[in-house]
């Protein structure tokens, strides 16, 4: 749960999500949940000229598994707070292992 | 409107409908104009109209259909309804033309359409809603009839047209005595026969004289038709010859009929009982020869065949075709039957819907607010198993679930300084959002359900976190087992037990390392060393979250949680390293600990949660390997003029400054031994390095405080022999040159 903990703090913040697809969408997070589905707002690609099929519309609903990657916004990060909770999903996770 | 009740004598809807009812008697009111209150059986006042608000939803919107929108069902044939009206208007326009004699004519299609036959009784006139407002316009859907049988549209119009019977005073008929009407008008005149049988062959008799011109043409050019007619279907074979040269005439209907024939074969075959010899008359009357053949393959070119044939008929013709087509016995209980189905099928659904709504309300009250709040229950219990919801597995189990988020987002709101303290309440405000909003209105019933609610929500919740998980389940008589999966904990698809509880020891890469002291801390063990400092520190911090509050009652408590802690003290201080002996040929394991960027940065937090003592071993044995660390080591002197961004330089300065303002209580001390023992160019090499930096006012501070032993030096060095005498000034110049001086200037 570690990243739906992470990216619920993103949330109203404006993130770039990049496809499978190549795609790239930026728009702020509304939404996410546990199956890192990602609902955003004022989207816009940033390959307008390539993809102007996108260029209407205005929020999406991307569905986890075709994202690659999402572009953090670094100012919204709290890295060492990010270690401790990778610290804390992996104990987690090896304690569930066990 | 009156308002007298039901009648008992007429007829119902709830009754069975008899459409040869008024055959039985009361045919003296025949002749006589028909008044609304005569057939009004007052039924619709008896009507239970409380759950008319549904009818819209049942019938579609009444009142949109009278005012020409388009409802929801039917009315599409509403709207093909107009456009026949006035197809049969046109027609009539046409018909009056070509003919002198015309009794039908004052009856418009409007007049037809409005209030003539086949309006059902009563109901139908009730100008409450009854739910069968629809069949005020039955007779569209009468016309719709028509073109089912056969009839093209247009040609619909004509019979439609002559439907009107003799007396044309009247208004509103019923079905029944309408269809009274024509029974008494066929006993008084043959002609006007009811059966197509009868018809047929009176019109046999009494029609020869009609001959048309073209007569002649008509045998050979049958006779060639009927093999072709053979072929395309040969089951009609038999109603096509009957009916071809008998029916029409009897029915009325001119052109259009053969399409009946072919369509209803069997319909027609009592007609059989006629001659079979066509007559030219029939003949004349109905299509001209080659219309069955353009039925079959075109039937579209009828109807134009037919307003063309219509034009020679005659007088007497055409006023036998007055015998209105659509009340033909058999035409009529057609039609009879299809209203009768539509009007059951409309009760159908009424009285399903009124069943529904009974069976519904005889459960009201069914379930206690007790059975409703235990389904709930179960629902929110699966809500809570099938979320995963963190609180299942406890606070601290939440905390490791959703940390970042609870921890960040208590760091950014800034008014939870205790982070568990939001996680206690975690079945409320994940399942009711509620807060601390529900405070207020706690008193109130709705509200106090609502809480009733959250307790037993919470004990659900309780009842699934101490209930012990079931991943499978084994149903009895299976070979096989099921196991549950949910979004926190995924079916397992490999299910790997571990053998031992050390984590790193069982693998065999890290069994080779099972030595490190032998070996020296390798990076990997240091990295390890990091991480485990880190770990315990988490426990150590969850640990000082969970510490209650130093002046609270459960003192037994916090000696747990204080001998807990002191514990995990112990593993920090293991994992640190800092008691591992100094060896002068290996790195301080803690020295590499300090290298890592991370085990830097851990420092601080450590030095949280360690003891005073073990703090000053830490920083001894920092001291003691200044020379190793990497900041020391990797230092780099800036050489020249070395332009530093300007914050940064402020910056330095400032941490110049309050570096100085600690160092200068100690200056005094600074030297060791006396001004004869010497061994000081390492204090006057320091020195220097201060006052390279320091600032005029700081030269003259660090002057004022080292002024005696520079004094005291230079005394001395006159005492000595020249070659000392310069040394030990030379020292004292490393300093004195760092400040813009030089001992020359003391002399």
């Amino acid at each position: 749960m570690l990243f739906f903990s992470f990216f619920k703090t993103l949330i109203d913040h404006e993130v770039t999500v990049e496809l499978k697809n190549d795609i790239q969408i930026r728009g702020t997070l509304k939404s996410v949940d546990q199956y890192l589905n990602i609902k955003l707002d004022d989207i816009h690609v940033v390959e307008e000229i390539k993809y102007p099929h996108l260029s209407s519309v205005k929020n999406v609903f991307i569905r986890g598994s075709v994202v690659r990657y999402v572009h953090l916004p670094a100012a919204a990060v709290d890295v060492p707070l990010l270690e401790d909770a990778t610290r804390r999903e992996a104990a987690n996770q090896a304690g569930k292992g066990k | 409107m009156g308002s007298t009740g039901h009648n008992q004598s007429a007829p119902g809807f709830s009754q069975a409908y008899d459409p040869f009812a008024d055959l039985r008697g009361n045919h003296d009111s025949i002749d006589e104009a028909l008044d609304f209150e005569d057939t009004y059986d007052g039924l619709g006042d008896q009507l239970d109209e409380t759950d008319d608000i549904f009818n819209d939803d049942t019938f579609g919107d009444m009142t949109a259909t009278g005012g020409g929108a388009v409802g929801k069902d039917f009315d599409f044939f509403g709207a093909t309804a107009k456009i026949t009206n006035a197809m049969e208007e046109e027609h009539q326009r046409f018909s009056l033309q070509q003919q002198t004699s015309r009794t039908a004519r004052p009856y418009v299609a409007q007049d037809y359409n409005s209030g003539y036959a086949y309006q059902p009784p009563p109901p139908a006139s009730k100008p409450a809603r009854t739910g069968y407002e629809k069949y005020k316009e039955e007779p569209t859907e009468l016309e719709i009839d028509a073109s089912i049988w056969g009839v093209a549209p247009k040609k619909a119009a004509t019979p439609a047209a002559v439907v009107q019977p003799p007396p044309t005073g009247r208004k509103m008929m019923s079905l029944e005595e309408v269809e009274a009407a024509m029974r008494a008008e066929a006993k008084q005149t043959p002609p006007v026969s009811l059966t197509p049988q009868f018809q047929s062959q009176t019109q046999y008799h009494t029609g020869e004289f009609q001959i048309p011109v073209d007569q002649p043409n008509f045998y050979p050019r049958q006779e060639q038709l009927d093999p072709i007619r053979q072929p395309v279907d040969g089951r009609h074979q038999r109603g096509f010859q009957t009916s071809d040269y008998q029916q029409p005439i009897a029915q009325g209907i001119t052109h259009g009929h053969p399409i009946t024939i072919l369509q209803r074969p069997s319909r027609h075959a009592p007609s059989t009982t006629g001659p079979a010899i066509p007559s030219p008359i029939s003949q004349q009357q109905q299509t001209p020869p080659i219309a069955p053949t353009q039925i079959l393959q075109n039937p579209s070119r009828v109807s134009a065949e037919g307003s063309r044939a219509g034009v020679p008929m005659h007088p007497a013709q055409k006023s036998q075709n007055a015998t209105p087509r659509n009340i033909q016995p058999h035409q009529l209980s057609d039609l009879s039957e299809r209203e009768k189905a539509a009007i059951v099928e409309a009760e159908v659904r009424r009285a399903k819907r009124n069943h529904k709504i009974h069976l519904m309300s005889g459960n009201n009250g069914l379930m206690t607010p007790q059975d409703k709040s235990f389904i709930t229950r179960i629902q929110l219990q699966q809500l809570v198993s099938a979320t995963g919801d963190p609180s299942e597995q406890g606070n601290e189990a939440a905390l490791a679930e959703d940390f970042y988020y609870q921890v960040l987002s208590s760091l950014r709101a800034g008014q939870r300084p205790n982070p568990n303290q939001p996680l206690n309440n975690f079945a409320q405000t994940y399942l009711f959002q509620t807060g601390t909003r529900r405070g207020g209105t706690r008193h109130h019933g709705p509200q106090n359900h609502v809480q009733r609610m959250e307790q037993q929500v919470q004990r659900a919740v309780e009842a699934a976190k101490n209930k012990p998980k079931n991943k499978q389940l084994v149903i009895e008589g299976s070979l096989g087992k099921i196991s549950f999966s949910n979004a926190k904990t995924p079916k397992p698809l490999l299910n790997i037990k571990r053998t031992d509880n050390g984590a790193d020891t069982t693998r065999p890469g890290s069994s080779q390392r099972a030595q490190p002291t032998s070996k020296g801390h390798d990076k990997k063990d240091t990295l390890r060393d990091i991480e485990n400092v880190y770990l315990t520190l988490m426990k150590m911090e969850d640990l000082s979250r969970s510490m209650p509050p130093p002046n609270g009652p459960t003192d037994q408590d916090i000696a747990e949680k204080q001998d807990e802690f002191n514990k995990l003290n112990e593993q920090l201080w293991n994992h640190l390293r800092v008691h591992e002996p100094i060896s002068s040929t290996t790195v301080h394991p803690f020295i590499s600990f300090m290298s890592y960027p991370k085990g830097k940065r851990a420092i601080p937090r450590v030095f949280r949660y360690l003891s005073h003592t073990q703090r000053t071993t830490i920083l001894t044995m920092i001291v003691i390997h200044l020379d190793q660390l990497d900041v020391v080591r990797g230092a780099q002197v800036q050489t020249g003029g070395a332009h530093l961004p300007r914050c940064c330089y402020s910056r330095a300065v400032a941490t110049f400054n309050i570096f100085f303002n600690i160092l200068e209580p100690t200056l005094h001390n600074i030297f060791p031994g006396t001004v004869a023992s010497g061994e000081d160019i390492y204090v006057w090499q320091f020195l220097a390095a201060i006052g390279i930096g320091a600032s005029p006012d700081e030269q003259q501070r660090l002057v004022f405080a080292v002024k005696d032993r520079v004094m005291g030096t230079v005394g001395l060095a006159k005492t000595l022999p020249p070659d000392m005498a310069k040394g030990r000034l030379d020292n004292v110049n490393l300093f004195m040159r760092s400040i813009g001086l030089d001992v020359e200037l003391l002399n």
